[in-house]
């Protein structure tokens, strides 16, 4: 019965009485709509009360108010942490800044004699409730961490449920006292709104941060002299606040855009093992391909022959790549006259590697930039981007018992004879002592 | 009566660089900035700046995780891309403002020329920017090599074997000299590790330290000097360098971050590229189609593989140095002149780079 | 000694396709050039010595290709040690008998598997990037216009945040220029 008092009840008679209070007010005591502001009667303290409050308490009722008006937006805001941990950072010290000022303030209104005079009774319960209400909130906020997130499916469903006229209060039933402390609290503000001096947050003084500075003063000629002149400088003054209000918000998105993307690029990339695997795997075969290849290089350092193939697989059609003492592919044909051919598949271009297949014309083609070698000479075509021929690559013939049948240098002369018939027992080396190198 | 070389070059550097006007209120309060109808081109080298800035700090992260081994680049370039968080991104800024850095400085050089800002006593910082021109095309081959990918590494080849063509053309006691400059390079007789490491040292030590040399000279001459007229008429007005100039540039800044930022986080650069092209280079295997280089080399390749090679050599030298020499070779020049000259040579590259992939193909066939 | 001139001299085989039509469709469809890697381990396709190639395979993996070339029917089990995860899919999907029917239309093939799969999760079925001549394996590979759509979408909240931020900030600068301005008028004013 408590409950649906405090959590229907209260906030709809609350309500009424505020926009009836509010109305009746509007009606009937238009100038009483106003701060009281004691400014001339106590400057100082103020200024270090006043600032912090309401920027603090503006903050923080932003903060609620768009989580309770979109929570669907809301929430996926904060399912991205880092914006979850700036907001809930961010409400914090906002209700710390503005507990400071309300504290100043209270303390201002304490010490001051001539204020003192004309502080109401009103003026000590809005206080009071304020202050509670902040306390509570830090309280809340400290306690049951991620307020931000975790809000959105438990108080906004019930404040909509409020606003649709069909109170639902099971999700706050069973919320720890300080939160059910806390609606209360919220609800009483409300409630008292229209008789306290909170009714000037229905003029929405915003322009107040944008004009230039209006000061409440005892007037006199001089004062109003100088304030006109100080009124020309100070015109400046609200571009410069609209422009640090900008920019500070897009230093604020920018630095978390940018400050998150840098620490997730830092942070270990959490692999399953599955993908660690693979990724080992990978370099593991790349390290094994560069051993290869040094080992291939190493070989051509190191021996004065190197073996091809056999004689009796090789054919006019098709060539046989292989690797050349310099590290660079070779072809190997075979006549038919029954004599090897060793090209340098190195285009002369621009150094792609040349294709190992015949056509008709006895051509073999280097795909980058179409030039066509001749098998014989190596010449490239007529208008070829390639200029030199392929280069010819020395080799040795030996027979079964390693005895030397023939060879080319690579300059083209050639000694010995081959015998068609014995190539199947015949292999194929490239050799360096009769390579132009040498 | 003639005087000496020593005073006469004294005198040359004394009005190139006047100290006395070294001071805040000279440099930054008085500076003023014509408004006129080509003002725009004040902001492009601002502009490069910001996209070198971004370099400089995507470079650093790219640092962290990148290993310039024959063995590990291209993998530890793929983790990067795939597995680092936000690593995709990282990269593909640095991708994505290089080529916006190297547009923007070669604007900014055509700008300046049809500006005539090399005329006296600017002629210190036009040659300062025409060193940072080529170390920006310096950056972009050495970089363009890093991913040790098949089009990194055989357009890398392509590039450096042009060198050899050189050779043919140099008395038969000297032909030997382009392929030692090209080995010598290349710091082996085929593109492999050694390569690799020289690449890298240019790329992320020697030439940001030259950068960082030069821009200071650059600037500091800019801002000595203040901007160049631009225009043979008086202009409309002035308008103050600080705040003024300045905050007009940040708004630039903030434009450009959100274009590359976007491209970056939505159009990987890689999907630019036939995707046999990504794979990890084989020194043993074949080339796939499609080496070519990165498109602003376009304006040198393509007519490098239509002309003869003597030509290329003879124009890229008078370019070269037509470029250092502007000051004096265009003394007297007029404005309009200028602009002419900078429009023509603007419709060349833009031609060149758009078309020149077609001009090849209908030439070619 | 021998051996890795053997191993070399397979590598350099290279261009041996198994299915060319398939490669030669694409290519001419996309205007893109693209190699085996797209189906096959190996980017110089099946045959030869090395990784992904049939000379390489341990007798395990053998057994496997076996079972792989006898997927007839679609819906099998293929787990072909020389196709990729997307070369797999295939013969998974359509089976081997309608893969060899399609070699006289490979245009129909993307039909024929269907564009639910998306095994690189680019936004792009895998079927498309057949037809554009791309990467299905490489998340960030894909035609670049349809790639861009794709993550503008996936991408909504970090590029609204950042326009937000571009706008807050110009709206903050072209303030700060407003106020120079009416302070260095009322200063000239003064003088």
């Amino acid at each position: 019965m408590l409950e649906l008092f405090l959590f229907v009840g209260l906030p709809y008679a609350a309500t009424i009485v505020c926009i009836v209070g509010t109305v009746r007010r509007f009606k009937y005591d238009r100038y009483g709509i106003t701060t009281l502001s004691s400014q001339f009667l106590e400057g100082k303290k103020m200024l270090w009360g006043s600032a912090p409050w309401h920027i603090g308490i503006l903050t923080v009722f932003l903060g609620h108010f768009v989580a309770f008006l979109v929570p669907g937006v809301w929430q996926r805001l904060m399912a991205i942490p880092s914006l979850l941990t700036i907001a809930e950072t961010l409400g914090m010290a906002a209700s710390l800044i503005c507990l400071v000022g309300l504290i100043v303030l209270i303390f201002r209104r304490a010490t001051t004699a001539r204020l003192q005079k004309t502080t109401k009774l009103a003026d000590f319960i809005v206080a009071l409730l304020l202050l509670g209400q902040i306390a509570l909130g830090l309280m809340i906020a400290g306690g049951f961490r991620w307020g931000a997130s975790w809000s959105t499916g438990t108080l906004a469903p019930y404040i909509w449920s409020l606003i649709t006229l069909g109170p639902d209060i099971s999700v706050i039933r069973d919320m720890p006292v300080i939160i059910q402390a806390h609606i209360v609290g919220a609800w009483l503000i409300v409630f008292i709104f229209p008789f306290t001096r909170l009714i000037h947050m229905i003029t929405v003084p915003i322009h107040y941060l944008m004009r230039s500075p209006q000061k409440v003063v005892w007037t006199n000629p001089r004062r109003n002299a100088s304030a006109v002149v100080a009124r020309a400088d100070q015109n400046s003054r609200r571009h410069f606040i609209k422009a640090s209000l900008g920019l500070s918000a897009a230093g604020l998105l920018l630095s978390v855009g940018v400050l998150d993307k840098l620490g997730r690029f830092f942070q270990m990339p959490g692999l399953h093992h599955d993908e660690e695997a693979d990724l080992l795997e990978t370099r593991l075969r790349r390290l094994q391909l560069t051993a290869e290849e040094k080992q291939l290089e190493l070989e051509r350092l190191r021996s004065n022959e190197i073996y091809v193939s056999k004689l009796s697989d090789l054919n006019g059609s098709t060539g046989k790549y292989f690797i050349d003492y310099a590290m660079r592919p070779g072809l190997a044909f075979r006549s038919e006259d029954g004599w090897p051919m060793l090209l340098s598949a190195k285009c002369t271009h621009l150094g792609c590697t040349v294709g190992n297949q015949v056509d008709a014309n006895g051509k073999i083609l280097c795909p980058c930039h179409v030039s066509y070698f001749d098998v014989k000479t190596g010449l490239p075509n007529e208008g070829a981007p390639a200029k030199a021929p392929l280069d010819r690559i020395a080799w040795i013939v030996r027979d079964e018992q390693g005895a030397e049948i023939a060879t080319e240098s690579s300059r083209g002369s050639r000694t010995g004879r081959i015998d068609p018939q014995m190539a199947e027992y015949y292999s194929l080396y490239i050799v360096r002592s009769l390579s132009a190198e040498a | 009566m003639k005087r000496s070389f020593v005073a006469s070059t004294f005198d040359f550097l004394s009005s190139r660089l006047p100290i006395e006007k070294l001071s805040f209120k000279h440099m930054v309060t008085e500076k003023d900035v014509p408004v006129h109808r080509m003002s725009w081109g004040y902001y492009v080298g601002g502009l490069a700046l910001f996209f070198f800035i971004i370099q400089v700090v995507t470079g650093l992260m790219l640092l962290f995780y990148y290993e310039p081994t024959v063995s590990e680049a291209h993998e530890s370039v793929e983790y990067i891309t795939h597995f680092v968080t936000m690593g995709a991104l990282v990269r593909n800024l640095h991708a994505w403002s290089a080529s916006f850095m190297i547009f923007c400085v070669i604007t900014h050089m055509l700008t300046s020329l049809a500006m005539k800002a090399f005329a006296k006593p600017r002629e210190i910082t036009w040659i300062a920017g025409v060193l940072l021109l080529l170390v920006t095309f310096g950056f972009g081959f050495t970089g363009y090599l890093l991913p040790w990918n098949q089009i990194a590494v055989n357009a890398t080849k392509v590039g450096l074997a042009s060198i050899d063509q050189v050779g043919q053309y140099l008395p038969a006691a000297l032909s030997h000299l382009a392929e030692d400059v090209r080995v010598t390079i290349q710091g082996a007789p085929a593109i492999g590790q050694a390569t690799l490491s020289r690449f890298f040292a240019l790329h992320v030590v020697i030439l940001p330290l030259l950068v960082l040399g030069v821009i200071g000279l650059h600037l500091l001459s800019v801002q000595l000097h203040g901007m160049s007229p631009g225009i043979e008429e008086k202009p409309v007005r002035k308008e103050k360098f600080f705040p003024f100039f300045i905050l007009k540039d940040f708004k630039e800044w903030g434009i450009a971050f959100l274009v590359v930022f976007v491209l970056a986080l939505c159009l990987p650069f890689d999907s630019l590229f036939p995707y046999p092209l990504l794979e990890p280079y084989n020194a043993l295997g074949s080339t796939p189609d499609g080496i070519k280089p990165e498109w602003y080399f376009y304006f040198v390749y393509y007519p490098m593989e239509l002309l003869p090679f003597w030509i290329i050599i003879v124009v890229m030298t008078t370019a070269n140095l037509g470029l250092f020499a502007a000051p004096w070779i265009f003394k007297g020049a007029s404005h309009k002149f200028m602009r002419w000259i900078a429009s023509a040579i603007a419709a060349y590259l833009i031609i060149m780079t758009l078309f020149g992939e077609s001009i090849y193909h209908a030439i070619k066939g | 000694m021998v051996k890795f001139v053997f191993i070399v001299a397979l590598v350099f085989i290279g261009n041996c396709f198994a299915y060319p039509e398939f490669q030669r469709f694409s290519q001419e469809n996309s205007g893109r050039p693209i190699n085996c890697a797209m189906c096959h381990v190996n980017g110089d396709g099946p045959e030869g010595a090395s990784r992904g190639q049939i000379g390489s395979l341990t007798p395990v993996e053998l057994n496997r290709l076996n079972a792989a070339r006898g997927a007839f029917a679609p819906g099998m089990p293929v787990e072909s040690p020389i196709l990729n995860a997307f070369g797999n899919n295939i013969i998974r999907k359509i089976g081997k008998t309608k893969f060899l029917e399609l070699r006289a239309h490979p245009e129909q093939l993307a039909e024929a598997y269907g564009f639910q799969s998306d095994l690189d999760e680019d936004g792009i079925p895998d079927a498309q990037e057949y037809l554009d001549g791309t990467n299905p394996l490489n998340r960030s590979h894909g035609n670049p216009w349809k790639l861009f759509v794709h993550n503008l979408n996936q991408y909504k909240l970090h590029i609204f945040l950042i326009i937000l931020a571009t706008v807050a900030g110009f709206y903050g600068l072209s303030n700060l220029l407003h106020g120079f301005a009416i302070q260095a008028e009322s200063h000239e004013a003064r003088n």
